[in-house]
């Protein structure tokens, strides 16, 4: 859709995720969160923000899981609330961002069941905005095979599932295995989908895809698709999944399927991650491509150096505030709810250096704003 | 009452107060209302402040009492809003108050798990007598099925080539039917029956039924609609599957009977239970009730004391600790012409406190400009209000609200217009400012009626003005009137004329009068508009 029609059905959430995404914490904040003493500090200084009274009614003495529990409660209400309220195109794609959370759930149900843990136990641990109705028998299954044919395939999920029905039993490795292949096609179809809004107007951050993807040229506005978001989305399981699978038994082969194939890395920088072997080598693959250069270059694990995960945090957050420089598109929702998780991560890090008096290492949250 | 034409004389001045002395003086400020402290603090952060501490225990104060409100609210129990306004209790009661609360949530929290548990227990009876009564249906058609099952082998000739060994055993394995009956939520009806199905490849059989009346869940208290289930199935594996699906669903199984008899005995059994347990659920939300309604007597009266307390010490916090530690010191804006009755306050409140030094007020020069402030009563109130919704006026500017008293009013019914309507604007005005009293003290939470009754004088006014000038354009509930006669007369426009002209006249469609003829009664018409312009070709359709 263009811009000019864009506001009839949209407009209303559009202006709502800005208002969310105006009350995103800011530097002033995490300076003073980082100076709280004990975990009531924290609430009372949040009460001065957007999120208000959430923990008010929270008798103390407060813990960290609570003030997870709640966070993650105040951002599930919003979302839902923007989704309730949504049309087609736009409840689509928010339905397309929830099957990410579906996958996580599914995979941590799985593993639960696996170590023999209660089903009733692991259900509060799983993701709200990724429940589904059949989430609560997937213990039922024993093979790949099962869990398809009894329990995915009525949901969404089912045609991400072709890659991965096998007869073996699901077992710790397997279940990796799945979790990435059923991410790659996810991945892969919110790509395909991203690209059918027809012209849709959605925000890039890559300033080199936005050169190659310019589809209609409008006085001063470009319009790029959000394929830009999708593709570092896949760019960076590339190189997890290659730096995790370092010492593992997973082959090269296997590890190559599990690339999804609509990054930047595609095709080249895959062929030449899947014959990696060690750090070293992903480095030099990552140096031919001028983003992904400079996250690798002094990342390391020693102290007051960010880890490789920490620097791919940040790239995510800068991309994705660039989002909302654009107007009349969906990224701003995908963007907003990334931007609120990380705030969350950044919070519960700060809580839990407060709570354990250990304050060393408290600054090493993503600053947003 | 201050003048209203501007607003008052304020200056700036220091307060010295004893840290004994402190909290009660600040308490008799608060009373007066006359002061506006300043924040001397303000890039202490909200936890680093002196009196945090005490903020959280009100906090902590303030959440119990919201918890035991939801409480008396779900009950339905009214609160009891005297309207009085309690003093802010003295820092060592804030150590009983705590203690109360403390008690009474504690009171409640169990008095609640005990309901709950009492709802459960009473949840599965309920349930269970459902099963008992629907399953008979089920339980009569699977051994229909069963009998046809077992004749078919009779009537099929490889029967006679199977020893009698065999056959019993295939008769037997057709009947085993083992069988779970539950019951689980209508809503997931669809999605388990489904994975039902997936998942035993179709070998089981259900069977279910609507509960018709609403069940209470014994959590949240909703009322929820569940329906009874019973699922045949062969052989142990299944049997294990169809328990895991259940689980998944949060669907309740129960054991249930396979015989008439047992069954009947059972249901009876239950009856009872459920008996016994209902007169002891009654007996819980007796005591729960009585708890509550003790509860809400105070509780209004408890959450004003707990506003105060906790203002008080946001106000401490802005004050400055003094180097010696002995005294608070902070600045505030005072009017001018109650520097007395503030002085008055302090000296009251050094006394309550028992404290011997006396607080100082003292007043200081300083080239900032001090706020605005309007001394207004009920009446001024409403149009000040009205004015600083465009603005708030500079120090010692010229007020418009005086004007407005007056010009708002006739504005509007100029635009209004209309007698008979601006009468009953101006009874409705006069019955709310007759019966202020009553009204005030009902506390509606009706946003409307509350806008309304705030702006009671101004509907008064505005329903007089509206009558004046209702009767000036000769309107009455939209209609037009004409009291006096119109001065206007077809007949004397062309004297002498008349006799002549008067089938042209009748016949005419319009008429055309002479403004310039001296031949009108020298009156014109007494008050208002001539209502002759009312049958004009010129009169808009509103009668304007």
């Amino acid at each position: 859709m263009n811009s000019v029609n864009f506001n009839i059905n949209f407009g209303y959430l559009e202006g709502l995720c800005r208002g969310f995404k105006g009350g995103i914490l800011k530097q002033t904040d995490y300076i003073n969160l980082v100076q709280c003493e004990i975990l009531e500090d924290l609430k009372l200084h949040l009460q001065s923000t957007d999120y208000g009274s959430f923990l008010a009614n929270e008798p103390s003495p407060l813990s960290v899981s609570v003030i997870d529990d709640k966070l993650k409660e105040k951002l599930v209400i919003e979302f839902q609330h923007m989704r309730i309220h949504s049309v087609e195109p736009l409840s689509t794609f928010l339905d397309f961002i929830t099957y990410g959370y579906m996958i996580d759930n599914i995979i941590l149900l799985i593993t639960g069941t696996l170590h023999q843990r209660d089903i009733r136990e692991l259900i509060p641990k799983c993701h709200p905005l990724g429940s589904f109705e059949q989430m609560e028998a997937i213990h039922i299954a024993n093979t790949p095979a099962e869990l398809y044919n009894a329990v995915l395939v009525d949901t969404p999920l089912a045609p991400y599932f072709m890659d991965c029905i096998s007869e073996q039993d699901l077992d710790e490795m397997n279940i990796e295995i799945i979790r990435n292949t059923l991410y790659k096609a996810y991945l892969e179809d919110f790509y395909k989908f991203c690209s059918t809004i027809g012209g849709s107007t959605t925000e890039v951050m890559c300033e080199a895809l936005a050169v190659s993807l310019l589809t209609y040229m409008s006085d001063s506005l470009k319009y790029v698709c959000i394929f830009c978001i999708v593709q570092f989305e896949a760019d960076r399981r590339a190189f997890i999944i290659t730096i995790n699978s370092f010492g593992t038994e997973l082959t090269k082969d296997d590890r190559a399927k599990l690339y999804p194939r609509c990054g930047k890395l595609h095709p080249d920088g895959l062929a030449k991650l899947a014959q990696a072997d060690e750090y070293e080598q992903v480095k030099v693959v990552a140096d031919y491509y001028g983003e992904y250069k400079p996250l690798f270059d002094g990342a390391g694990t020693g102290p007051g150096e960010k880890t490789l995960e920490d620097r791919f945090f940040e790239k995510e957050v800068k991309i994705m505030m660039s989002a909302f420089m654009q107007q009349f598109h969906f990224g701003v929702f995908y963007a907003y709810l990334k931007l609120k998780e990380q705030e969350c991560r950044n919070i519960i890090w700060i809580s839990e250096c407060v709570a354990q008096k250990h304050k060393a290492k408290i600054d090493s949250y993503i600053p947003i704003f | 009452m201050g003048s209203l034409f501007r607003s008052e004389k304020v200056t700036l001045c220091q307060l010295f107060l004893q840290s004994e002395a402190a909290y009660n003086c600040v308490s008799e400020l608060g009373e007066i209302g006359l002061v506006q402290f300043r924040d001397l603090n303000p890039d202490v952060n909200a936890f680093q402040r002196k009196f945090v501490n005490e903020v959280r225990r009100c906090d902590e104060m303030e959440r119990k009492l919201r918890f035991l409100e939801k409480e008396i609210k779900k009950d339905e129990i009214p609160m009891l809003d005297t309207g009085d306004n309690p003093e802010a209790p003295q820092p060592r009661e804030m150590i009983d108050l705590e203690a109360t609360f403390e008690k009474l949530e504690n009171e409640m929290k169990e008095v609640n798990a005990n309901a709950e548990a009492l709802k459960r227990n009473f949840l599965e009876l309920t349930e269970l007598k459902h099963i008992l009564r629907k399953t008979q249906v089920f339980f009569e058609e699977a051994e229909y099925y069963t009998q046809a099952a077992s004749n078919g082998p009779m009537t099929e000739e490889s029967v006679n080539l199977l020893s009698d060994e065999g056959l019993t055993q295939g008769g037997q394995q057709a009947l085993r039917l083992g069988f779970v009956a539950g019951v689980i939520l209508r809503e997931r009806i669809p999605a388990f029956e489904r994975m039902l199905w997936r998942a035993c490849r179709g070998n089981v059989f259900l069977r279910r039924a609507e509960i018709e009346i609403p069940l209470e869940d014994p959590v949240t208290g909703d009322q929820v609609n569940k329906s009874v289930f019973i699922i045949f199935f062969q052989g142990e594996q299944l049997k294990q599957r169809v328990k895991k699906i259940c689980e998944g669903f949060r669907a309740t199984l129960y054991p249930c009977p396979e015989t008439q008899a047992e069954r009947r005995e059972m249901a009876i059994g239950v009856m009872t239970r459920i008996e016994d347990l209902n007169t002891v659920l009654s007996q819980t939300q007796d005591h729960r009730h009585r708890v509550l309604v003790a509860a809400a007597k105070n509780i209004k009266v408890w959450f004003n004391k707990v506003r105060k307390i906790k203002a008080i010490y946001h106000t401490l916090n802005m004050f400055n600790l003094d180097v010696t530690q002995k005294c608070l010191i902070s600045e505030c804006w005072c009017p001018v012409d109650d520097l007395d009755r503030i002085q008055a306050a302090l000296r009251r409140g050094t006394e309550r406190s028992g404290s011997s030094v006396p607080s100082i007020l003292n007043r200081m020069t300083t080239k900032q400009e001090p706020p605005t402030y309007n001394k207004t009563n009920k009446l001024t109130g409403a149009f000040q209000g009205l004015i600083d919704a465009y603005g708030v006026a500079t120090y010692r500017e010229v007020n418009p609200a005086p004007f407005a008293i007056i010009t708002f009013p006739f504005l509007f019914a100029i635009m209004f217009g209309d007698t008979g309507h601006g009468i009953i604007m101006f009874l409705f005005g006069l019955w709310m400012v007759v019966k202020e009293k009553s009204l005030g003290a009902s506390k509606s939470d009706n946003e409307i009626w509350n806008t309304f009754f705030g702006g009671r004088y101004l509907i008064m006014m505005m329903g007089l003005f509206s009558i004046y000038t209702g009767l000036i354009y000769n309107d009455i509930f939209s209609k037009s009137m004409n009291i006096f006669g119109s001065s206007w007369n077809a007949d004397i426009a062309y004297p002498g004329d008349m006799g002549n002209n008067v089938e042209k006249l009748m016949l005419a469609k319009t008429y055309r009068l002479n403004p310039n003829s001296t031949n009108w009664s020298k009156e014109p018409y007494p008050f208002g508009m001539d209502p002759v312009r009312l049958g004009a070709m010129s009169q808009s359709t509103f009668g304007l």
